[in-house]
């Protein structure tokens, strides 16, 4: 029995973590890889695409209502391809400590046994931004040791993942956390591939897998399914098998190295733009 | 590089429910883990009142830091109304609830109808030492209970001084602080000890003056009284200890409230003469033990450091060597106090550290020569290291742990001579 592989995921807010993660973790599923999804977001919408809904209690609510002494199975459903879904969840908003709540839900799985010998991966789908301790959690020691960062093209994506790249690069120097790559959900900006791939360059790893848009995703979403399962023999479902290929064999693991907002801004210049500065025509 | 305090001599921001405790009747409500309050409540000297073990605290845990401890503080708070007789309930907030973002403001505001006045203050740990938490709660007096009185009371004076339990000698010090005004013609009015509470802290508005005797703790407090309260306030750094220093202080205060110079003078002159006698009595004890401490040294925050280092150059001659200032001064009133130990008889001027850790204040000492056995007048932390030295030692200032205060006291006159009886008693002790 080969460890389990402990993956988390991060990005901005809105980059397409969650339908990136849960794609993923149906093609691996289609590879016959036995998974755990992990949600790390107050919003507790990390696994709706797997389990056809938010039909989830979370790990928060059920310890808010029923105490600490619950079973396993009342915070862990099985979703698509038999799929484990956890969602850790957290407090209303504008009150409490959703960091603590996310260090209080993984302890509350360890201790419930949910690591079971038979997974082959952990998926942890972490909030936009590491705003605090609490959302760095997963990949503290003794958890996720690999890291997927999802970005896009537009400015805003790429600062979130260097952000990013700075903690992965704190916790990589005391535990053994690496950066496996950056993983782009295609917003169709202007030379969106050879942007990622300098990126990726100069944050000292590797564009892992560049997903295009295509619109079936969102129709899929509202189906409340992953593309694999709603349109299996669709393009983009191809897609994003081949992106569950890419992780299963990828090795290269990487301690990044974020650039200043400088660096950033130049490589935004020069691969950011195309050839003709106006031809931005409505 | 990670620093290391070597015994400090204060507590954190929370550590101001003495300061609530101090006012009778008054009840401080924590919101806070349990332990807080069961670390900071070893003071000697409870209120009398209400046992510090036994306050009302919402005793947070893990669930509430992650879903906020909104809810447990207003039933706590509820609670404590219904089961707690008190004039004024005090909710002091610490580390976590503040550290979550916990509402405390907005909890309290749910209590403006209840039949007894609830208030909180801001005293998590990492806004500062319980100097600061003392503050805070004088201010949330201010802010959140005090309003503005158009009739005024001829001749009231607020007196704020010590912070209640960290200095020890803070009941005796108030009671004679309020005497000497009294003897003045002023009508004193203090809010902390017995016999003093609600009805001090009502009549606050109605003072025609703000008296401060400190160096520096609750100056902010004076300047949000004028503001709000348009109370004129005389902040006198130094407290007065001792014939000299008790006499300018008088001078001070009566030229402030406009009272009659003969009539200062004449108050200054009975107590003079009487001191002045005692001091006469016991000349030749004075000159006999003074060659066994030819330099002396206070350890203490700047209340005692500044009053007794004036006092023990003013008053006995006695040559001061390096004097520590362990309170954590904020940098903006270093200056002053400062100027303040440069200002001594004789063209004496006292060298100055403001230095909250135990260790390098001890190798300073160490490395000094004090000519001879030194006078170190400190925390319980100097009892042993005075030893070491083979110098004289009193236990002034925290932690306390080599003397039983009632009510004794150091300021004025009478303080001075209580200050004299124990330092000498010192001496005595070891010589004979």
């Amino acid at each position: 029995m080969s460890e389990i592989r402990q993956i988390a995921i991060y990005g901005k807010g809105g980059i397409g973590k969650s339908t990136t993660t849960q794609n993923l973790t149906a093609g691996l599923c289609e590879h016959g890889k036995k998974v755990m999804v992990v949600g790390c977001d107050p919003k507790a919408d990390s696994t709706r695409l797997l389990l056809g809904g938010l039909a989830q209690k979370t790990v928060l609510d059920t310890i808010r209502d029923e105490g600490e002494d619950i079973e396993l199975d009342r915070i862990m459903r099985e979703g698509y391809g038999g799929t484990r879904c956890v969602e850790s969840g957290g407090p209303e908003p504008g009150v409490g400590c959703a960091g603590r709540g996310i260090i209080t839900s993984i302890n509350m799985l360890e201790n419930l046994g949910a690591y079971t010998d038979d997974l082959d991966y952990v998926f942890y789908d972490v909030l936009g931004d590491v705003v605090c301790g609490g959302f760095a959690m997963p990949i503290r020691e003794g958890k996720a040791k690999e890291i997927y960062i999802v970005a896009s093209g537009e400015m805003m994506a790429l600062y979130a993942a260097n952000n990013i790249a700075k903690g992965i690069r704190r916790y990589a120097k005391t535990g053994g956390v690496r950066l496996g790559g950056i993983i782009c959900n295609s917003r169709n900006v202007d030379r969106e591939h050879d942007l990622l791939r300098a990126f990726s360059k100069e944050l000292g790893t590797q564009l892992l897998y560049f997903v295009p848009r295509d619109n079936i995703v969102q129709r899929a979403e509202i189906h409340k399914k992953t593309v694999i399962e709603y349109k299996p023999d669709s393009n983009q479902a191809q897609e994003y098998r081949n992106l569950a290929k890419a992780v299963i064999h990828n090795t290269k693991l990487d301690i990044p190295t974020p650039m200043t907002q400088e660096r950033l801004e130049e490589i935004l210049l020069e691969f950011g733009l195309m050839d003709s500065a106006d031809d931005y025509h409505i | 590089m990670a620093k290391l305090l070597d015994k400090q001599r204060y507590k954190c921001a929370l550590g101001a429910m003495q300061t609530v405790q101090a006012i009778t009747r008054a009840i401080p409500v924590l919101h806070s883990g349990p332990g807080c309050a069961q670390k900071l409540s070893d003071s000697i000297g409870s209120s009398g009142y209400f046992s510090p073990n036994i306050f009302p605290c919402t005793s947070i845990n893990e669930k509430d830091v992650v879903f906020g401890g909104a809810k447990k503080l207003e039933t706590t708070i509820s609670n404590a109304l219904k089961v707690i007789d008190a004039d004024l309930y005090v909710v002091l907030t610490g580390c976590i609830p503040e550290i979550v973002g916990d509402d405390t403001a907005e909890v309290v505001s749910h209590f403006e109808d209840a039949e007894k006045p609830v208030i909180y203050a801001s005293t998590a740990g990492f806004k500062g030492n319980n100097y600061k938490g003392h503050e805070q709660i004088i201010d949330a007096i201010i802010d959140q209970y005090l309003e503005n009185s158009k009739e005024k009371e001829k001749g009231l004076v607020n007196i704020w001084a010590d912070v209640p339990y960290q200095d020890l000698f803070w009941l005796g010090n108030i009671r004679e602080l309020e005497k000497l005004l009294a003897e003045l013609g002023l009508t004193p009015n203090t809010i902390f000890g017995y016999q003093r509470g609600i009805k001090n802290i009502d009549r606050i508005p109605k003072a025609e003056l703000n008296l401060l005797v400190s160096p520096w703790v609750s100056v902010g407090n004076m300047k949000k009284m004028e503001k709000k309260l348009g109370i004129p306030y005389l902040h006198y750094p130094i407290l007065p200890i001792g014939a000299f220093e008790t006499s300018k202080f008088l001078r001070a205060v009566g030229e402030f409230a406009g009272i009659p110079s003969e009539n200062v003078e004449k108050v200054i002159t009975e107590h003079e003469k009487y001191y002045y006698y005692l001091i006469e009595r016991y000349a030749d004890m004075f000159l006999e033990t003074r060659v066994m401490a030819k330099q002396f040294s206070v350890v203490a925050d700047a209340q005692y450091s500044l009053g007794i280092t004036k006092f023990l150059v003013n008053d006995l001659g006695l040559v001061p060597a390096k004097q520590f200032i362990t309170d954590d001064t904020p940098k903006q009133f270093q200056e002053q106090i400062r100027a303040e130990f440069e200002k001594l008889n004789y063209g004496l001027k006292a060298e100055v550290e403001f230095e909250t850790d135990s260790y390098k204040i001890h190798n300073e000492m160490e490395s000094h020569d004090y000519h001879g056995y030194p006078l170190i007048l400190g925390s319980y932390y100097e009892k042993e290291f005075t030893e070491k030295l083979f110098g004289h030692y009193l236990n002034i200032s925290w932690p306390v742990q080599d003397k039983v205060v009632l009510d004794d006291f150091y300021v004025g006159y009478t303080g001075g001579i209580r200050l004299i009886e124990d330092i000498y008693s010192v001496a005595v002790q070891r010589w004979n």
